[in-house]
């Protein structure tokens, strides 16, 4: 599949500036007194209405000007990406739920086998890291990571 | 107390055991980073951040961060001498003739020359880092909100133009950045903005997650993407010999490290540049002086050490605009004036005056860790290099686990997850719609400080707007902002013309070469391999 992305981007973030454009209002409220300070409203109006001249210079230079950037999305070759940010989002659930040490040692080897590797030392290197990370934060830097519910951290 | 004075303190600060240790450190996780094709200075720069939350002084935890880049520079000529595929952007020209001169054995003198000419251009630009930073900010001395609202103007617009083929895609970025910065409740009034009556927005997004998903994490992922697709085939290396760079050979490329360090100087200090420019007009400076330019391509010792001299001779004037005026000259100087801030630094001329034996501290831990680098190069070279054929799915894991817990370090909270996993994901469709990331980083590291400004000018001149017009400095920044933006991209523009050109020559030479050997193969002259 063939991405035009001058196109896609000014039809993505033309919609998504314009939409918050008409929430601002909305999502950000002028302060009950008057303290002499510009608006809280001005500088996320800037960027918005700049965004949204931008996407749609963008959209007249693919349309009219003819001027585009291809990429070849190839669902066979961005598959595993997609995949591996899924087990990251996973992966964040689970540090949430689970804890640091108890997410990696699920999501990892999962991880691993899918990226083809079959030799042991990987995993093992992998879950003494996970260990060794949440440790070296703990005693070193004084942050705690999530711990397993009962575990500390 | 005088600057002669803040040097010496600052001196007697960085030779503390310490210092010495963290720039070490930092050297050879530069030269790692550096040296996998792949990864790069800025995910170094990124795993180390949240450690140096750890230091008990914000000028180590710089001088530790300024020691990966300078690392990272050389570090990426390593893979580019001994797999022909440059570790970082800045060693492309090392390619073209480190990877010949690899192949005639010379390997352990090109890596020779590749650490003689990096640490040469990058005490040659740390050398005008100290001696020109104290003099720029005491010109700009009497700079106020207005002009430091300019400033932050020029830096976003130099950075949007510049990165990338297309001027509104880096706008957009630069404009989302602000936008991402302005989320959670403003430091001024207080009021929320845009939080959609969200927890997880309520206090913002953090600078570190931001960099860790948006740079980091999309690295990574793109890598085990490519690894996984190509089923994990590693490229063959090329064994390193025993036989070093002689005091003449060094004597030989001295006047092509002076020339591109001199050039790489000047154009790491124009903000929005950055090495990746510098390597390809040095190279083509190096050949145009040479008295053998028929080498170069071929296996030019010159032709090595102009790109390498160049790359690094970047580092430290990039850092002349970063500290004088709190404008970063590349992505990675963008990097460094998030992690500035993230540790109470304001870079800009104020800080000469205030934390005068900080920033004398930074600039003299640059000069210091490119002496260091000769010793680290030269002792880890050797085992660095087995790294590069270690599978990435070794890798890979460990560099993942590392940012969760950075980015979960930021605030100690686990909202920072939620928003790295969305920020990636984010990320990846900028990917896909080839958009870059470096204007956005740069977008939410200078929000506050625009908008600081902003609100400060403003209340000063009784919500005068045209107060930055009114001011001759802030309306000549402005101006400057402009012009600088049209020449840069004009300029770019020819230098990705000759970077094309170049790689298209070297690849057409390849090509002719191995029609060549399949003529004599066919001849009878050669037996196949």
């Amino acid at each position: 599949m063939k991405i035009k992305t001058n196109l896609w981007t000014g039809i993505i973030m033309g919609l998504f500036s314009l939409l918050l454009l008409i929430m601002l209002p909305e999502q950000v409220k002028l302060p009950a007194y008057d303290s002499g300070a510009p608006s809280p409203r001005i500088l996320p109006s800037f960027a918005l209405i700049g965004m949204l001249i931008s996407s749609v210079i963008l959209i007249f230079q693919s349309l009219v000007l003819k001027k585009e950037k291809i990429y070849e999305f190839d669902m066979k070759y961005e598959l595993p990406a997609i995949i591996v940010i899924a087990m990251l989002c996973v992966f964040t659930a689970l540090i949430i739920n689970v804890g640091y040490v108890a997410a990696a040692f699920i999501v990892f080897p999962i991880m691993l086998f899918y990226a083809g590797e079959r030799k042991p030392f990987a995993y093992i290197l992998t879950l003494v890291a996970a260990i060794a990370i949440f440790y070296m934060f703990r005693s070193v830097l004084n942050i705690s990571l999530p711990a397993f519910p009962g575990f500390g951290g | 107390m005088g600057d002669f004075d803040i040097i010496l303190q600052a001196l007697g600060q960085v030779l503390s055991f310490t210092n010495i240790a963290v720039i070490l450190g930092g050297l050879l996780l530069g030269i790692i980073v550096g040296c996998i094709p792949g990864l790069s200075v800025t995910l170094g720069i990124i795993l180390l951040l949240p450690l140096t939350y750890g230091f008990s002084s914000p000028d180590t935890a710089i001088i530790s961060l300024l020691a990966v880049y300078i690392g990272g520079m050389y570090g990426g000529s390593i893979s580019a001498i001994l797999l022909n595929s440059p570790g970082t952007n800045s060693a492309i020209a090392t390619t073209f003739d480190g990877y010949p001169l690899a192949q005639q054995g010379k390997v352990k003198k090109v890596l020779d020359i590749s650490l003689f000419a990096s640490v040469f251009g990058g005490m040659f630009s740390a050398i005008l880092l100290l001696l020109f930073s104290s003099l720029i900010t005491k010109l700009v001395s009497s700079f106020a909100s207005t002009e430091y609202f300019a400033l932050a103007i020029l830096g976003i617009s130099l950075l949007a133009g510049v990165s990338g083929d297309s001027l509104p895609k880096g706008i957009i970025s630069g404009l989302l950045g602000i936008f991402i910065a302005c989320i959670g409740a403003d430091a001024v009034t207080g009021v929320l903005r845009f939080t959609f009556d969200s927890r997880t927005l309520r206090y913002g997004i953090d600078m570190l997650p931001a960099m860790i998903a948006f740079i980091a994490l999309t690295q990574v992922v793109l890598k085990l993407r490519d690894f996984i697709v190509h089923k994990g085939e590693i490229q063959d290396i090329t064994k390193i010999d025993n036989e070093g760079l002689t005091a003449t050979e060094a004597k030989s490329i001295v006047p092509a490290c002076l020339r591109s360090s001199t050039i790489a100087s000047i154009i790491g200090a124009m903000p929005g540049v950055g090495g990746g420019v510098a390597q390809f007009m040095c190279y083509n400076e190096a050949r145009r002086a040479s008295k053998r330019p028929q080498d170069f391509g071929k296996g030019s010792y010159e032709g090595v050490a102009a790109a390498e001299s160049s790359n690094n001779a970047v580092v430290g004037s990039a850092m002349i605009p970063l500290l004088t005026l709190g404008i970063p000259g590349d992505g990675v100087t963008a990097l460094l004036l998030g992690a500035f801030i993230l540790h109470g630094i304001q870079p800009g001329p104020t800080m000469f005056t205030k934390q005068g034996v900080v920033a004398y501290s930074i600039i003299l831990g640059t000069l210091i860790a490119n002496v260091a680098l000769i010793a680290v190069g030269l002792i880890f070279t050797r085992a660095v290099a087995k790294i590069v054929q270690v599978k990435y799915t070794y890798l890979a894991p460990i560099i993942i686990l590392f940012c969760f817990a950075g980015a979960f370090a930021a605030t100690g909270n686990t909202k920072e997850l939620i928003i790295t996993a969305g920020l990636l994901v984010v990320s990846y469709l900028f990917v896909i719609l080839d958009f870059s990331v470096v204007p956005l980083m740069l977008g939410m590291i200078l929000a506050d400080i625009m908008e600081m400004n902003f609100v400060t000018s403003m209340m000063s001149y009784d919500n005068d707007i045209f107060i930055f017009f009114k001011r001759p400095i802030t309306a000549c920044i402005l101006v400057l902002t402009v012009i600088l933006l049209i020449s840069l991209m004009k300029l770019n523009k020819r230098i990705n013309a000759l970077n094309d050109a170049q790689v298209a020559e070297m690849a057409q030479r390849d090509l002719e070469e191995a029609v060549e050997v399949e003529e004599a193969i066919e001849d009878g002259k050669f037996e196949a391999p």
